[in-house]
């Protein structure tokens, strides 16, 4: 498989790379795991003409929490770092979840979540979680840096906010309040190295007596040009009782919002189907979730 | 324009000189010559390029051996020492989890880094940990057996004449 | 087991090729380089069906680095594994017939320089209706794909095969139950792909190292279209990273390779990618059945009607063998005495259908065990009842006339139902979860070769001396399946010897003797066979010797543990190794020959003699599904299988090759199936979206085999690499309809077609009630 030729440089250092991806940006891609760049780049979808390793900058590696900011995971650390983290199992055990349902394992090896992000696959398994937490990313170019909730990262099919110059620095999931959770549900044809036909992240907060939402959020992937979120239904969800109708509501909702696509792994019909069904799994795990909590404190 | 890089492979460093573009399994088995890690698929769908870098399994087809300076690369040629076998190796053996031999090398990788790090793996681990590697011979059920059985010859609960 | 008492067979055996398999050494036909061996890449047509008009390769040949160019009229002759209907080019020739057939090729200094090469060939076409279903190449006005082909439009064949009386068995039955069954479009995806290098020597002698089943076919056909003498030919089989039938027939790569040497006068290797494999193909045919069974008030089969259509892609390939293959295979294991079978192959401008695992079996057991299943309970009978008094005894005689000598398809039914706890579960397991019931059985052996010949379909050397041991030659080909331990095992066995002294060499045409190859599962008992008689031709030279020796007759010597001893008095013996010395020292070199030919028999119609086989396997399943009804999703649970493959000569290579065969069922039940385009195009020819298995998705897998020895097969061995395949599909649709009450009739399951299907089957239970 022969590809264009393309040049490779390796930074040292972050201030390195930032300053060679500002003079370079435009022909240059990020090289941090490959996982999907390699790929494009073989079936001649993508010809870059330089690629900047990141890999091994250490300053865009690791994962820390304070109960401030909560989890900051950097934009270089391995999927499957994620997926064995303490501290992901603890903040958030759906992020390591859907990190450990990502590929196989080299592939999580290889991986980042940055790219996972910056590929901006409607498929991809980290942005309904992310979506769900409510993340904030840290996106860095020479000379500085802006934070952009992730729910103003997806642009349109495979297009993010990113501007030329700017790279994926850093995510953070701000601590989740009591009464609430975060879950992750999927759908492939495997049970592994899929591309999921769907997925959805939910993410839960009950009022203080337990049995009313007061804030929620459902975001879903492989119904739409990106992984996004369906606000309308969040919007009526809120306040509402936890019964029957809220199920109802929940569901009838995304499916409304859902706009999948007939493609080789799925039928826009089945989407629309099991959306649905998996936005009632993954709410009721959160419930779950959260009485479990309950009932250790 | 090629790049002369130094290569850490199963212990021995190679000097080599590669363009940018070339993956790091054209460059195991072409330039240095070992051919046991093999391309099924060449995009990191099969699992049968599967090499070890600094202990992670990684898929050697969708790897550019630029990326790799300063690594230790460990193929499947680097797991016995002359006619000893690795545990994981006897093991597969032992278990008949070798039909065709042609995703073994992978196989065989991958099941060495889920032991280095769980050392008592349960059966839905181990098929977890080898989801990447796709064998079409075996139905899977004597691999997940060898790996089993590869634990407990690493830990010594078990010998190899006992089995 | 069995009341046979042998020292090595029946034990598992390690095989040899194990060490070198762990540690990467068995080498593949990738793994061979010469000094300036280019590389050689194929120009791929981006149009299903056309002609031909102009082909420009001079900038591919200006390129620096580039050593040959060759197109389709610079080899003009056409081949086909049927050599009476050869209907293929190793490049196309004034036409393509489907999106992705090779066209033209290159060899150059690197793979690189031969793609780009590629890029530079330019060709014009004139494109033609593409029909990608029968149906569209069967519609009137049709271009014909093949314009030489001497049936009516796009029908590549048709065969029409009538036993008794069908229409009056029907007329008589107490039910009849006919339905429509699709099977899907699926490849083997052996992990490896096709490679093959080729060299010629100073004499212009070519050497072909090759990744195939077929060394003795890929011989005739170099020679055919090389037009070269075959003595100045020598195929050498490498390792062969899986085969599964895909590579049962000549691949363009290996032709290519040749060609290609051959003109620009170095070694050239031509490796294939794996969307190379997948346009390669040769996989299952679909086919779409009408069947019909009826049965008394008994539950027994009064008649089978068949009406199948198969899709065959644009090439011959196997096709008229797999089209007489179903015929004979459709009715076994049952007893049923009124027969009609017609089928249509059909040529498409698609990937070409061939030999896969099970070929000619697959579909017509997934239509009869789904028929039989449905009957049953629709007659208040359990399906085992069914199955099992309908199933042939210890030997019978098919109403086509095939014998089966030897059967314990009976002892399969009841194996696989009492682990299962089937009885226990069917038709009482919760909403949601299931048990089915399949059985199955597969030719072994083979009696039919593609050309008539009357030499022995295989044969087997075997040499005896004091410095290199026992060495066996055999033109088997070990494709992963361990026919090398297997046929290493017998001699052991014969010669009272161990596995680990026989030293096996096979699969080299230059090497070993004759043998047709490794397919339609007949290594076992056909090589199995040659390599017997070779070892007991030896035996009959070593045992006057020893006869001498120890002053005994030789009739009642026996050779074990490395002596050979008298069976009467075992102090007089003398050590094996002692009577090869003195055998030689006499009459010098030691070798004898055997060689196997199936019983011959033809009926008087036609298609008579294919299918036919010296002995058969027979197996049973019994599969538990668990069912996600809100998203459709098909969880195959466990599978509960009871084996007749004979005495098993290596247990743990039947357990594999069991398991193995119903993991890749389970692929082609569930998810397995290649999509094509409006234009041709295969929509999915990637591991990526062509999803095949992973580790993750098996079952729980109980494989267990019943007590059997076919006595007039080697070593009382049958099959076990194809049989175990058939009940894998049709016990899984029996599952999912005992699970949901939805028959399925078309493959895959996937969840989309469970959820439609529940939606049906809630409106339909609406308007009832």
């Amino acid at each position: 498989m022969h590809c264009e030729p393309f040049e490779y440089e390796k930074p040292v250092s972050l201030r390195e790379f930032e300053s060679l991806y500002a003079a370079k940006g435009e022909d240059a891609k990020i090289l941090a795991g490959g996982t999907d760049l390699m790929v494009l780049i073989k079936e001649k979808l993508l010809a870059p003409r330089l690629l900047i390793d990141i890999s091994d900058l250490h300053e865009l590696q690791g994962i820390s929490f304070d109960s401030r900011q909560g989890l900051t995971i950097m934009a270089g650390t391995k999927i499957a770092e994620i997926e064995r983290s303490a501290l992901v199992k603890e903040h958030a055990p759906a992020l390591a979840y859907a990190a450990a349902n990502l590929g196989s394992n080299q592939v999580r090896w290889m991986a980042t979540m940055a790219g996972n992000i910056c590929h901006a696959s409607p498929a991809a398994e980290t942005p309904p979680v992310l979506l769900a937490h409510d993340c904030e990313l840290i996106i860095g170019k020479q000379g500085g840096e802006r934070t952009l909730p992730i729910s103003r990262f997806f642009l349109s099919y495979r297009k993010t906010a990113l501007e030329p110059g700017e790279y994926l620095k850093a995510f953070r999931l701000p601590p989740l309040p009591e009464r609430s959770a975060v879950a992750y549900r999927f759908k492939g044809l495997r049970r592994a190295m899929e591309i999921d036909m769907l997925n959805i992240g939910a993410y839960l907060e009950l009022s203080e007596e337990g049995q009313s939402v007061s804030d929620i959020r459902l975001a879903m992937g492989s119904v739409g040009p990106t992984t996004y979120r369906a606000t309308a239904t969040e919007q009526r969800l809120k306040g509402m009782q936890i019964d029957d109708e809220f199920f109802a509501t929940a569901c009838g909702g995304v499916v409304q919002e859902a706009s999948p696509i007939d493609d080789v792994r799925a039928s826009a019909e089945y989407r629309n189907r099991v959306i649905g069904v998996l936005t009632r799994r993954a709410l009721e795990e959160c419930l779950e979730i959260i009485a479990s909590r309950g009932n250790k404190a | 324009m090629k790049k002369l890089i130094k290569l850490e492979i199963n212990g021995e460093n190679f000097d080599l000189a590669v363009e940018p573009t070339a993956y790091l399994i054209d460059v195991i088995r072409e330039s240095v010559g070992l051919t046991g890690t093999k391309k099924g698929c060449g995009i990191g769908d099969c699992g049968a390029c599967t090499v070890l870098i600094d202990g992670r399994p990684a898929l050697s087809c969708i790897t550019l051996a630029v990326a790799c300076t300063g690594k230790a690369i460990t193929t499947i040629e680097g797991l016995s020492k002359g006619t000893e076998l690795h545990p994981v190796q006897r093991a597969f053996i032992d278990k008949g989890a070798v039909q065709c031999g042609f995703c073994t090398p992978g196989m065989v990788l991958s099941s060495k880094a889920l032991l280095d790090e769980n050392p008592h793996p349960s059966q839905d681990e181990i098929k977890t940990a080898l989801a990447g590697n796709l064998c079409r011979c075996t139905g899977y059920a004597k691999i997940v057996e060898a790996v089993e059985h590869a634990g407990q010859l690493l830990s010594g609960e078990v010998t190899h004449e006992q089995a | 087991m069995s009341k046979h008492d042998f020292d090595v067979i029946g034990k598992d055996q390690k095989r040899k090729d194990g060490p070198k398999k762990v540690k990467g050494e068995h080498e593949f036909a990738d793994d061979i380089q010469f000094p300036m061996m280019l590389h050689g890449r194929i120009k791929r047509s981006d149009i299903a069906h056309a002609r031909i008009i102009s082909i420009d390769t001079s900038k591919a040949e200006a390129l620096a680095g580039v050593k040959a160019v060759l197109i389709g009229s610079e080899t003009p002759i056409k081949y086909g594994i049927v050599p009476q209907m050869p209907t293929e080019y190793a490049l196309a020739h004034q036409k393509v017939r489907f999106y992705g057939e090779p066209v033209a090729a290159v060899a150059a200094v690197d793979p690189e320089t031969a793609e780009r090469a590629l890029d530079l060939i330019e060709i014009e076409y004139e494109a033609l209706p593409v029909y990608t279903t029968p149906e569209q190449a069967l519609a009137e006005g049709a271009v014909k794909i093949h314009e030489d082909n001497k049936f009516p439009g796009n029908i590549a064949y048709e065969a029409d095969q009538n036993f008794g009386d069908v229409d009056e068995a029907f007329k008589n039955s107490h039910y009849v139950l006919e339905k429509v069954f699709k099977t899907s479009y699926v490849n083997h995806v052996f992990m490896e792909p096709h490679c093959a290098v080729s060299k010629f020597d100073t004499n212009g002698e070519l050497f072909i190292w090759s990744t195939t089943q077929i060394p003795h076919y890929l011989h005739t056909h170099l020679a055919k279209v090389l037009q070269m003498d075959m003595n100045k030919i020598h195929v050498k089989v490498t390792g062969v990273g899986g085969g599964f039938g895909g590579k049962g027939e000549v691949s363009n790569n290996e032709l290519i390779s040749a060609l290609l040497a051959r003109k620009a006068g170095r070694p050239v290797k031509v490796l294939y990618s794996r969307k190379d494999v997948f346009l390669q193909h040769r996989g299952r045919h679909p086919i779409e059945m009408r069947v019909k069974v009826g049965v008394d008030k008994e539950g027994m089969i009064t008649g089978i009607d068949y009406n199948g259509t198969m899709d065959g892609g644009s090439y011959g390939g196997w096709g008229l063998v797999i089209l007489f293959y179903t015929a004979a295979m459709l009715h076994l294991p049952y007893n049923v005495r009124n027969v009609r079978f017609y089928a249509r192959r059909i040529y498409t401008n698609k990937p070409t259908c061939g030999a896969m695992r099970g070929l000619g079996g697959v579909q017509p057991r997934f239509a009869l065990e789904s028929l039989l299943d449905q009957i049953a309970i629709d007659i208040g009978m359990s399906p085992y009842e069914l199955k099992k008094k309908n199933a042939i005894g210890l030997s019978h005689e098919t109403v086509s006339g095939q014998v089966v000598r030897h059967s314990e398809f009976r002892k399969c039914l009841d194996q696989a139902v009492a682990n299962s706890g089937y009885l226990e579960k069917h038709g009482k397991l919760p909403f949601g979860k299931g048990i089915g019931l399949a059985g199955g059985y597969y030719i072994s052996g083979t009696a039919y070769t593609l050309y008539m010949a009357y030499k022995p379909h295989s044969s087997a050397m075997i040499r005896v001396d004091n410095e290199s041991g026992v060495t066996v030659y055999c033109g088997a080909t070990d494709i992963g399946q361990g026919s090398d331990t297997v046929l290493g095992m017998m001699a052991a066995e014969k010669f009272g010897l161990p596995f680990e002294s026989i030293h096996v060499v096979s699969g080299d045409t230059s090497l070993a003797p004759f043998d047709l190859g490794t397919f339609a599962s007949r290594v076992t008992v056909a090589a199995g066979s040659a390599v017997c008689k070779a070892a007991d031709n030896v035996l009959e030279k070593l045992k006057p010797v020893a006869a001498i020796q120890l002053g005994v007759s030789t009739d009642q010597l026996e050779a074990r543990q490395g002596k050979i001893y008298s069976v009467f008095e075992k102090s007089k013996e003398i050590d094996f190794w002692k009577v090869v010395e003195k055998y030689i020292d006499a009459h010098g070199p030691l070798t004898a020959t055997g060689n196997y030919t199936p019983p011959r028999r033809t009926g008087n119609f036609k298609g008579a003699n294919i299918g036919h086989s010296p002995t058969y396997g027979f197996s049973a399943q019994c599969t538990e599904v668990d069912i996600d009804i809100e998203t459709g999703e098909v969880r195959v649970i466990r599978v509960t299988e009871a084996g007749d493959c004979g005495q098993p000569i290596n247990p743990v290579s039947v357990e594999g090759q069991v398991e193995g065969s119903i993991v890749m069922g389970m692929g082609q039940a569930l998810f397995e199936e290649l999509k094509v385009g409006k234009d041709g195009r295969l929509l999915n020819p990637s591991l990526h979206d062509y999803k095949v298995p992973t580790a993750t998705d098996i079952p729980e897998l109980k494989t267990t085999f019943v007590d059997s020895y076919d006595p007039d097969s080697p070593f009382g061995a049958k099959e076990a690499g194809e049989g175990p395949i058939q009940p894998v599909i049709p016990a899984i649709f029996n599952a999912v309809y005992d699970a949901i009450g939805v028959r399925f009739t078309e493959m895959p399951i996937t969840p989309e077609k469970v959820l439609r299907a529940l939606d049906e089957k809630k409106k339909q239970e609406g308007m009832q009630s």
